[in-house]
């Protein structure tokens, strides 16, 4: 029972890297009023880029790095479209998306099936030796304890830091934004390239670390539960997080449920980590108020400077 | 003109159309087979191992046969729409490596009656459809006698994908396997619900370790996602399909390997001959289409001699897996002593034998 447990708790932590570093991408481009449907595409791409760079140099630094340049390079290709050719979002982004997907299968096609090493786990000394909390939570590769500094950090640079009013203003209202001078066209842009680069480096975190192989079609829907993380989380940094992790950990739990025995019908299980975390982020997420003081005004709105 | 120019200028023109009826008649005596798989072919695994077939038709007819292949494909209307392709370009013979694909190729079938069809794992045929399945469940039978030997924790757990009848056989047969030598195992399943997906087969993996699961049956995962996890964390696993050795060199307990080469040469030379027929092939370890394969060093070799006698006797046709006496899950006898049971039962087999603790999905 307590190997599953250590299983559980160990395994959420690893599994919702991906998961977390994408949505905080996709959070910072939802605030300042993009809205990327293209994460899968992105991620899809830096799986393949960044396994592939592995699989050559060895280096998971070279690895991350790799998936997230390009993966910011496809992104970039969305902020072209939808910011500066005046396309719809909606459109751009799934075209992209769908791109992405493609194009993984292309860069990962002579890999189609290997394995590398995984990322070598942190090691901290007398912490990792406590019963099921060492294993649980101080056994990790640097990646997931760096997912959840990069929330922090997101959270605080939206909420308490000038850059962060800044994006948030630009989202709410595009026009005022320029009226006081600020570039909006650059900021989205740099927002968009922002969370492409995040989903990149999730997504390479997936092939490198989490299941060190590439397959393609691995990412296997991770960006779709991304967007509608951030969506259903409302936009709220705290609310998007947990909700990445209850689906981490839900994920997890149907499978253990499944070898326990309980007479469970497998499918629902295998539904459980999506309807459950919706059905909590709807819940938490009740109150109005908060809704309207957190979702960006002009999500997905294209941006004319002069109309 | 002159005579001379008009003579040269008719001479090229006949040469070029003797050239292109040449041509064409080369053409239309070559057999395009058109392959379909489910998943990437990569270096492992289901689609690999279609692969090789086909391989082994190339090499074995050469210039008489064109292959053309379409991977990735998924069950659904993509693969009617593939597969209506290939018959619209020419394709006079068409294998779909997947058992989802069986209700649209037999629809295919019945409006083209020019091409022949065969398709993995399925049950239906008509005149030009046939299909091909393997007796994976022998080579399941005796991984569980290894797998019987093998455990220490007498738990043995088993990715799979989807409750198909057939995975529900080797499931079985497995189970039956690790009972004959060890009597106290016990077998959990995790269902994956999905044919491709390497996370998810490896989180399952991970789940049942920490279950205490100490053998790990990775059944028709096309990637070593879960060898390579079981390697990485101690435990053995097999694995199918494909040897992957490679994947877990000291953890590896055996692949039971598939080898479609002799089958697919014959439907071929059937097809080329025009004596094709829609049959149900049902391939196992006395034709050689299914192997047990790299088993561990690990075991003894008394262990090692029992498990080959077994495979000797199989491939000899005088033993069956699933002879009774056998009780299901549920207590009820299905064999009784000395029984064994037909091909169709076991085409459409849906109960779990005693001993395999989750339950069948509904």
């Amino acid at each position: 029972m307590t190997a599953t447990i250590i299983f559980i708790l160990a395994g959420t932590l690893a599994a919702t890297v991906p998961l977390l570093m994408a949505a905080m991408g996709e959070l910072v481009a939802e605030k300042s009023g993009m809205l990327n449907l293209g994460i899968e595409g992105m991620m899809a791409v830096g799986a393949a880029a960044g396994f592939v760079t592995v699989a050559v140099t060895g280096s998971h630094a070279l690895g991350l790095l790799a998936g997230g340049l390009t993966a910011l390079l496809l992104s970039a290709v969305f902020a072209v479209l939808s910011i500066f050719f005046l396309a719809n979002q909606v459109a751009a982004g799934l075209a992209i998306g769908i791109l992405g997907l493609g194009v993984s299968a292309g860069i990962g096609k002579n890999y189609e099936g290997t394995t590398v090493t995984p990322m070598p786990k942190l090691s901290f000394g007398v912490l990792g030796e406590i019963p099921v909390i060492g294993p649980a939570f101080f056994s990790h590769d640097i990646m997931v304890y760096a997912a959840i500094m990069l929330a922090f950090a997101v959270w605080f640079t939206l909420q308490r830091t000038k850059l962060g009013l800044i994006i948030r203003a630009v989202g709410e209202s595009p026009h005022s934004a320029h009226s006081l001078g600020y570039p909006v066209a650059w900021i989205r842009t740099a927002c968009v390239l922002f969370g492409g680069a995040m989903a990149g480096i999730g997504g390479s975190y997936l092939s490198t670390a989490y299941t060190p192989l590439w397959a393609d079609g691995m990412v296997a829907g991770r960006g779709w539960i991304v967007v509608a993380l951030v969506v259903f989380g409302t936009w709220i940094v705290p609310r998007v997080t947990m909700g990445a992790y209850l689906f981490g950990a839900i994920s997890l739990l149907e499978l253990s449920i499944q070898g326990l025995g309980l007479n469970v019908p497998s499918q629902l299980l295998s539904a459980s980590p999506y309807f459950v975390t919706i059905i909590v982020l709807v819940v938490i997420s009740r109150n109005p108020t908060l809704i309207q003081l957190n979702s960006p005004m002009s999500l997905g709105q294209t941006y004319r400077p002069n109309g | 003109m002159t005579l001379l120019t008009k003579t040269i200028k008719n001479l090229a023109a006949a040469t070029l159309a003797t050239a292109m009826i040449a041509g064409a008649a080369q053409a239309a005596e070559k057999l395009k087979i058109g392959f379909i798989y489910p998943s990437p072919v990569g270096d492992v695994g289901w689609a690999y191992q279609l692969d090789e077939g086909r391989k082994k038709i190339e090499a074995m007819f050469g210039d008489q046969v064109e292959t053309v292949v379409v991977e990735n494909v998924p069950e659904g209307p993509d693969a009617a729409r593939i597969m209506n392709q290939m018959a619209s370009t020419g394709a006079g013979m068409i294998m779909i490596g997947s058992f989802g694909y069986m209700n649209d190729g037999l629809k295919l079938a019945g409006q083209k009656p020019d091409i022949n069809f065969i398709h993995a794992s399925g049950y239906k045929t008509a005149p030009n459809f046939g299909n091909f399945q393997t007796r994976n469940y022998e080579s399941a039978y005796v991984a569980g006698m290894a797998a019987g030997y093998a455990t220490e924790s007498n738990t043995l757990g088993v990715v799979a994908a989807y409750a198909i009848p057939e995975v529900v056989g080797i499931i079985n047969t497995f189970t039956l396997g690790a009972q004959r030598t060890n009597p106290d195992i016990t077998v959990k399943v995790v269902w994956l619900n999905s044919w491709f997906n390497p996370s998810k087969a490896q989180e399952s993996a991970k789940s049942l370790i920490a279950q205490s699961a100490d053998v790990i049956f990775s059944l028709y995962q096309d990637t070593p996602s879960v060898v390579s996890v079981s390697e990485e964390e101690g435990v053995y696993v097999i694995n199918t399909s494909s040897d992957m050795k490679k994947y877990a060199p000291t953890k590896l307990l055996a692949s039971m390997t598939i080898d479609w080469g002799p089958h697919f040469i014959e439907q071929v030379k059937a097809a080329l001959d025009g004596s094709f027929e829609g049959t149900a092939y049902w391939g196992g370890m006395a034709d050689g289409a299914v192997s047990l394969s790299s088993l561990s060093d690990d075991l003894t070799a008394d262990q090692k001699a029992d498990i080959q006698s077994v495979v000797d006797e199989i491939a000899a046709g005088s033993f069956h897996p699933l002879t009774g006496p056998v009780v299901a899950q549920d207590g009820s006898e299905k064999l009784p002593e000395g029984e064994t049971i037909e091909d169709g039962a076991l085409l459409g087999i849906d109960w779990l034998v005693a001993g395999v603790e989750t339950k069948l999905p509904n």
